[in-house]
């Protein structure tokens, strides 16, 4: 089961146990992870559950769409190279530990 | 809820809603955040944390209200449908709202239209930005936006308006409708005409990337979705550009901020449509029984999703009804939320906070409110400035 560490600027952490076929950002709201906004339901129209990849990120999600690519020139936070909106991080097996770091704005 | 708050509730006037609501929903949040609104016709929920839930579980609060006047004006459209019909729709028609389409197709147009409109006062000193500037400049855009870039502002202006006093005719006035109905008339034959052109030439239009998505809508879905577009993408922009003038104008520390940092413009949007929400209230009907801060709503209720008051909840904002562009919180629900979420969010931030502002404030020296005359503001379903008299150096 796809174990997910979300980290906030501060430090403070949650951690989630997840099952396979929610997404990062899903799983943040509804257990209310502060800085996952998610306006648009996972619609890919708002940039607001943008998150910061860390450890265990690699390989395991496919890249960004176009869609994707153009809602993150737009986040209220800079865009790094780790940078994604986290309802496109379908989780699968193949995910045992993932860390995100949420920025400290979206809007 | 309270006793209190109950009757409070049920005494609740729109005529007060209209002129100042903030009072009332502060007192709503506290004391029935969940009520009855006898002379809405609507439970109100004013909380942000119920709207947001509101606004996540569209299968309990679904938009496809019955007997809505949306649909007699409009026809059947994709603000009143849910998933997955409205997805479809939504799909063939955003595509040209984009950011990366507004900044490379849009964004000239909208400069030009902001100079132009600015041409034809800047030599007289003093305006009213409201209908001089803020109106035309949104309605240009749009037309150009939709694909009917040959219909003047005041037409845009007009059926919008018209359309819109169609929609919340509760008071079934019979020139009301008449008005309504021919200015949805005028809609369809703009389309009409654009389609016949864009059929064989595609351009970056939404009735254009309608026509030939993936899975196009009917021509007739096309209609109504314009006319749809049209009443709800005027007074929008219009509000919250007039809004964000007359509180920079009001808050002259912030305003020296912005002037002499541009990245701020942004701020001074997100906290714009914060403070006076445009779109002050949307309607939603429930489709089972449910509890929501302690009241229960039968299934089939109309509800209406307070975003001006959720958006002054000082659980979420310190100190709300302050203007304050240096807030660290900002998830605000003016764009609403979920599949619904605000299709023109990126072409409204990009016209109004990037190139009428800051167009504005450079080529108007010395901007400044007149003093003779009063800025005026109303409305609670829409909410906005009703004037906006202005002078300058000439």
């Amino acid at each position: 089961m796809p174990k997910v560490t979300y980290v906030q600027q501060d430090g403070t952490q949650t951690v989630l146990d997840l099952p396979a076929g929610t997404t990062v950002m899903r799983a943040a709201v509804a257990a209310g992870v502060r800085g996952i906004v998610a306006e648009c339901g996972g619609n890919l129209m708002c940039a607001t559950c943008h998150v910061y990849t860390g450890d265990g990120a690699d390989g395991v999600f496919p890249g960004a769409t176009d869609d994707e690519d153009e809602l993150l020139d737009c986040t209220a936070e800079p865009r790094r190279d780790n940078s994604r909106l986290s309802c496109q991080l379908s989780l699968t097996d193949q995910v045992e530990q993932l860390v995100v770091h949420v920025p400290g704005a979206q809007t | 809820m309270t006793t209190h708050g109950y009757d409070f509730a049920r005494d609740i006037r729109l005529e007060d809603l209209w002129d100042d609501p903030y009072p009332i929903y502060r007192r709503l949040r506290h004391e029935a955040p969940v009520a009855w609104v006898p002379a809405a016709g609507r439970y109100l929920i004013t909380k942000h944390a119920d709207v947001v839930f509101a606004e996540q579980h569209p299968e309990l609060f679904s938009s496809r209200e019955k007997d809505s006047l949306v649909l007699r004006v409009m026809g059947a459209n994709m603000l009143r449908e849910d998933d997955p019909e409205h997805r479809r729709l939504r799909a063939a028609a955003e595509p040209p709202a984009r950011p990366r389409r507004v900044r490379g197709d849009w964004s000239p147009i909208f400069q030009r239209t902001a100079d132009e409109l600015i041409d034809s006062f800047a030599d007289k000193g003093e305006a009213d930005l409201f209908a001089d500037f803020a109106g035309p400049f949104a309605a240009a855009n749009l037309a150009h936006l939709l694909g009917i870039p040959q219909v003047p502002a005041a037409d845009m202006i007009r059926w919008s308006q018209d359309m819109m006093d169609g929609n919340s005719n509760y008071a079934d006035i019979p020139e009301v409708w008449d008005r309504a109905l021919a200015a949805a008339g005028a809609v369809e034959e703009a389309v009409d005409e654009a389609v016949r052109r864009l059929r064989d030439e595609p351009d970056g239009s939404v009735i254009s990337s309608m026509l030939h998505a993936e899975d196009p809508p009917t021509l007739q879905q096309i209609r109504n979705n314009i006319k749809v577009i049209i009443g709800g993408g005027i007074n929008e922009p219009r509000d919250v550009l007039t809004a964000g003038v007359w509180a920079l104008l009001t808050h002259p520390g912030q305003r020296a901020d912005v002037e002499a940092d541009p990245a701020l413009w942004r701020n001074v949007f997100e906290e714009t449509v914060r403070w006076i929400s445009p779109i002050g209230m949307y309607p939603r009907q429930t489709t089972e029984d449910l509890e929501l801060s302690g009241t229960r709503i039968p299934a089939g209720s109309r509800v209406a999703l307070v975003i001006g008051a959720a958006n002054r909840d000082e659980e979420v904002f310190p100190e709300p009804d302050r203007f304050d562009i240096h807030r660290a919180q900002r998830n605000h629900l003016a764009f609403g939320g979920g599949p619904h979420f605000c299709m023109g969010t990126w072409v409204a931030r990009h016209e109004v906070g990037e190139i009428a502002w800051p167009t504005l404030f450079r080529r108007l020296p010395g901007l400044e409110l007149d003093p003779d005359r009063a800025v005026e503001t109303g409305g609670w379903v829409f909410r906005g400035l009703l004037n906006l008299p202005v002078r300058w150096k000439k």
